[in-house]
């Protein structure tokens, strides 16, 4: 009959048409698609995240003209974490998209050990062996509790405190900063600190915003006391259970009622343009926070900022880890080249580039690391300010929700800063996280 | 439903009535609406002019405060950082735009005038029911089924390509619902009832009949899709990881995300992205009013 | 199938309901036209719409009975459970509704008020009438993301363009995204810039189309302008007014990317410090991306649905029983 003829024929039309669409419009390159044959050119996709990537440009040259069968595509500069971890999650759950190196932040590689069966097991590319290129809490992060290799180290945050000298000499407070450092043995003479540089300078604030200030300071105390933030090392939420979490909050609460903040949002447009103005005289300065500022500041600050030793003793925040989906259908070279970024090498090279801190005890030890100072930081001793303690870090465990937690308690900070009561916000913070951990 | 039909294709000129002497006093704008007209004007227009005066600036000048009013001289300059910007690969998002944009355009048109017809003018069995459906797909947040359709694009391999952008859109509700409510007026019964007489098969009949009178309401379909496709934000930015095949809008976010977000750059980027709509809004502009005006009446 | 059916009965069983008198006698061929090609025609919607919209929300309604995530292992089926923490226990939900539904009236009311009152102005007779209708018309060539970005711009705290005007007339700045009444001020804003144009040229369409005599009876009674507008122009609108009501409740109870690209920098999902506006669909992908609590992220989804039905069928109602009435 010649209806089914017509409707055959009419689904004919429309799949050739779906399809003659489909390559006119298919731009993608097909990267991933060359063939599993390790004899033919091999094309692999790094993701990464942040303004300026990791700093690997000149690194993935180099393992080019090393491996002339392989190609190297970076994607993700300029996105930022939160982004790029949402696209990350679904590109692993549903088993495609993601690039064959990704990158994992400190915050969220806990999410992934759930799914650590969709990415390769480094330990099976030899990775074991390369445990003592790595310091050993950056190396247990990157494993899963049952003992599953999930990412290589690439940095670690380290804790300083970045400040405006120009500022400090116009307010009176020393600006070398040796004697800064020596300013604020603790937090609360940090804070005392501020409220001397308030006294002094009604136009700019202390800080840039508390909840920068509190990262670090979660951190760094989680390190010395329970060696966990919002989650216990089960995985239960301990928001509410954990002095760390609320003693950091009450001190960041303390900072706001002194009125040190410039309750600026950390990444957003008025942050940006309150290092463009200089309107603040500190931040809490991780090692890739050097480059944020240097980026964001611009020339006309060159000189200006300077760098010191934290309140507290020591502390970690931020840094990453390199790893290979199961999705990659070049596993083995993704792996050899997750090997070589985060080699001892690898990390000195991104760390000369961007100031990002190695994670291997090697490239901390490595001359170019040690000795090295940072021009644009009046020639600060970088590598030493950061470089000293890192060794001896206890890791702080993350748990698996961290950055949703982490958010909610964050957004009741920023609500003090907008004038709200912290006590209340407390409540609001653990009610919300509470929630958000589910 | 009255009002929501569209009126019929002759229509008397636009414009104030021709009347009488005195409903030409009582047609007269009064001072009063001359004043809220150019203030509405104004207020319209402002945020383009001010578009134009940060993408002109430095970024500093941006910053500043207090804000600036007049353009500056770095337009051109602002333009060219844009366009070599790696990260945005605008050039590149233009293209893919223009080609998903076209494509769903091409595609609404047609399918949306061939199942207009069919509801409008064609009897079937459900058809009441059929195009209850199409209503109520209108009302679906694609929100609702990103996670699914996440899972089916991956499985299609279609991520980061554009016919994951595309072939979604190919036709939606709305179209159908456009061309249904035109073809229902447009298109005389007798015109049709007099080409079966003379043997023309459905598709004849769309073909030389329906489709010639559908002409000016695909006109402005057409230049609505594209306009809203053009502007797709949300499914693009979950498909479309790839910042080197970005859409337009896509390359906007990479410009804005960038931690060292560079105001003048990113309005540079914003007018680059609305000065194709810009261009087609000025030479269609007569024919988008008149669409929004007759096609009024989507419901 | 039954359609197959009919296909093959015999003629004589009696004329179809939609069975047109035939001129002549129909080959069978062009019975087969008839009855078929309507289906074909309006095939390619159904395809798409089956493939890509009816089949995710279907796998949408089996997640939202589980507790799929990507961080379980396995998925266990969880019955009703989602619909019943959201519904009874879920503040920051109902939370985001309260916001949805504030910014919608924040934003549709003056928006509507304001479409009426230019279309009124445009419907005068004035010289440069195209220049007018396009000038008004004119931010709906803007992309969302593009109005997102120029009015954070135009509300920034520290170098925004509403504060200076504040400052300069001697007014104390506003934090636009601290306070939720202003956040939803200034995110209701950027809405009404884009619409009003829009909807003002729907209302002048339909003010076109009012017949001058009753005005001119009106203002020879001795009714002035306002009252012409109020007693004759809207109650004449009524069913356009219904309809762009309904427009804008389908877009406004998805409202996304304007109060996302609020927040600048991380976190926007949260929808300010104290969620003061975050809207439903934002709370969908906070839930889904950022606690990854895929069954129930679908449970908020089907909810989310759910109203806009609600709200579309309610504004239905009234617009029937309103064109009814006259």
């Amino acid at each position: 009959m010649s209806v089914p003829i017509r409707r055959r024929r009419f689904a004919a039309i429309a799949l050739a048409s779906v399809a003659v669409l489909a390559t006119a419009t298919a731009c993608g390159d097909d990267s991933s698609d060359s063939g599993s044959s390790s004899d033919g050119p091999v094309n692999l996709v790094v993701d990464v995240f942040g303004d300026q990537g990791f700093g690997y440009d000149d690194l993935y040259k180099q393992y080019e003209a090393e491996h002339p069968n392989v190609k190297i595509t970076e994607r993700g500069k300029g996105l930022g974490l939160g982004d790029y971890n949402t696209r990350l999650t679904q590109q692993i759950t549903a088993g495609s998209g993601a690039g064959d190196v990704v990158a994992l932040e400190e915050g969220t590689i806990v999410q992934f050990y759930a799914q650590a069966d969709k990415f390769v097991n480094l330990a099976d590319h030899g990775a074991n062996d390369l445990k003592g290129n790595f310091l050993p809490w950056k190396w247990e992060q990157g494993s899963t509790p049952d003992g599953k290799v999930l990412g290589l180290g690439t940095d670690v945050g380290s804790m300083a405190v970045c400040y405006r000298s120009d500022l400090f000499k116009a307010a009176g407070l020393p600006t070398d900063r040796e004697q800064v450092g020596a300013l604020w043995p603790t937090w609360d003479q940090f804070i005392a600190a501020g409220q001397k540089f308030a006294a002094a300078d009604k136009k700019h604030k202390f800080v840039d915003s508390a909840t920068n200030f509190y990262n670090v300071v979660l951190m760094q105390t989680a390190g010395q006391g329970t060696g966990y933030t919002y989650y216990d090392k089960s995985n239960k939420l301990v928001i509410g259970e954990n002095p760390d979490v609320q003693a950091s909050y009450n001190l960041t609460a303390k900072m706001i009622a002194a009125g040190l903040s410039n309750n600026l949002q950390s990444f957003s447009n008025e942050w940006n343009a309150g290092f463009k103005n200089g309107t603040f005289a500190t931040i809490a300065c991780p090692a890739w926070m050097t480059g944020v500022i240097k980026g964001q500041a611009g020339d006309a600050a060159a000189g200006k900022w300077d760098i010191a030793k934290a309140p507290g003793n020591g502390g970690n925040w931020g840094g990453s880890f390199l790893a290979v989906p199961k999705s990659s259908k070049h596993a083995k070279e993704a792996a050899e080249l997750v090997k070589f970024l985060t080699s001892s090498k690898g990390q000195t090279e991104a760390f000369k580039k961007l100031g990002n801190l190695p994670s291997s005890p090697q490239a901390l030890a490595d001359p170019a690391v040690v000795d090295a100072t940072n021009d644009y930081f009046s020639k600060a001793p970088i590598g030493k300010i950061f470089g000293t303690g890192a060794s001896e870090l206890k890791p702080v465990y993350l748990g698996p929700k961290n950055n949703a937690v982490r958010t909610a308690v964050e957004n009741s900070l920023r609500a003090v800063e907008q004038g709200k009561s912290a006590e209340e916000q407390w409540q609001a913070a653990l009610k919300n996280g509470e929630a958000a951990g589910k | 439903m009255t009002t929501t039909t569209l009126r019929p294709p002759v229509r008397r000129p636009a414009g104030p009535p021709r009347a009488s002497h005195r409903s030409d006093r009582l047609w007269k704008a009064s001072p009063l609406t001359w004043f809220g007209l150019v203030l509405g004007v104004i207020l319209s227009l402002f945020p383009f002019y001010w578009m134009i005066v940060i993408a002109s600036r430095t970024n500093d000048a941006a910053n500043s405060w207090p804000p600036p009013f007049l353009p500056g001289g770095k337009l051109g300059d602002n333009i060219q950082r844009v366009l070599a910007n790696g990260d945005a690969n605008i050039v590149k998002g233009l293209l893919n735009s223009f080609l998903v944009s076209g494509t769903i355009t091409v595609a609404t048109v047609f399918f949306g005038s061939l199942a207009g017809f069919a509801f409008a003018k064609l009897r079937f069995r459900g058809k009441n029911a059929l195009l209850l459906i199409i209503l109520a797909s209108m009302m679906v947040p694609i929100q609702l089924g990103v996670l699914p359709l996440y899972i089916l694009m991956a499985k299609l391999e279609w991520l980061n390509t554009m016919p994951s952008v595309t072939v979604p859109f190919l036709i939606g509700g709305f179209g159908i619902f456009m061309m249904r409510q035109y073809a229902e007026q447009a298109v005389p019964n007798e015109l049709i009832e007099a080409a079966r007489v003379d043997g023309c098969s459905t598709w004849r009949v769309y073909w030389h009949v329906v489709a010639p009178a559908l002409r000016p309401a695909a006109a402005v379909l057409g230049l609505l899709t594209f306009m809203e496709q053009w502007n797709q934000f949300f499914w693009p930015f979950v498909v479309l990881a790839d910042p080197a095949n970005p859409t337009v809008q896509i390359s906007l976010r990479s410009l804005n995300t960038a931690y060292f977000a560079d105001n003048s750059q990113i309005f540079a980027g914003t007018l680059i992205a609305t000065l194709p709509l810009f261009v087609v809004f000025v030479l269609f502009g007569r024919q988008i009013i008149g669409g929004i005006m007759e096609g009024a009446v989507k419901s | 199938m039954s359609l197959d059916l009919h296909a093959v009965a015999p003629p004589d069983h009696g004329p179809e309901r939609g069975a047109r008198p035939a001129h002549r006698r129909p080959t069978s061929l062009t019975r087969l036209d008839l009855k078929y090609s309507p289906y074909l025609y309006v095939l390619p919607f159904f395809v798409i719409f089956a493939v890509f919209s009816a089949y995710p929300i279907a796998y949408t309604v089996w997640i939202a009975l589980t507790d799929r995530s990507p961080l379980n292992a396995t998925i266990s089926f969880v019955g009703l459970d989602n619909f019943v923490e959201l519904i009874t226990d879920d503040p920051q939900f109902w939370n985001a509704v309260v916001n949805t539904f504030g910014m919608f009236l924040l934003s549709t009311v003056p928006q509507l008020l304001l479409a009426l009152v230019l279309a009124n102005a445009l419907n005068r007779k004035l010289r440069a009438q195209t220049f007018f209708r396009m000038a008004i018309a004119m931010p709906i060539i803007t992309s969302t993301a593009v109005v997102a970005l120029i009015f954070s711009m135009i509300y920034a705290k520290e170098f925004g363009l509403v504060n200076w005007v504040l400052d300069t007339v001697g007014l104390d700045p506003i934090d636009w995204r601290a306070n939720r009444f202003a956040s939803w001020f200034a995110i209701s804003t950027m809405v009404d810039w884009r619409w009003v144009g829009y909807n003002a040229l729907i209302y002048l369409a339909a003010m076109q189309s009012i017949s001058k005599d009753m005005y001119e009876a009106a203002s020879l009674d001795g009714a002035s302008r306002r009252r012409q507008f109020w007693s004759i122009t809207v109650p004449q609108l009524r069913p356009t007014i219904i309809f762009t009501l309904i427009i804008s409740t389908i877009g406004g109870l998805q409202l996304f990317t304007e109060p996302l690209l609020f927040t600048s920098g991380s976190g926007g999902l949260s929808g300010g410090s104290e969620g003061q506006f975050q809207t439903i669909t934002m709370y969908l992908l906070d839930v889904m991306n950022q606690r990854f609590r895929w069954g129930y992220a679908g449970a908020v989804a089907l909810v989310l649905f759910l109203l806009i039905a609600l709200m579309s069928t309610v504004n239905y109602l009234l617009a029937r029983r309103i064109s009814s009435d006259k």
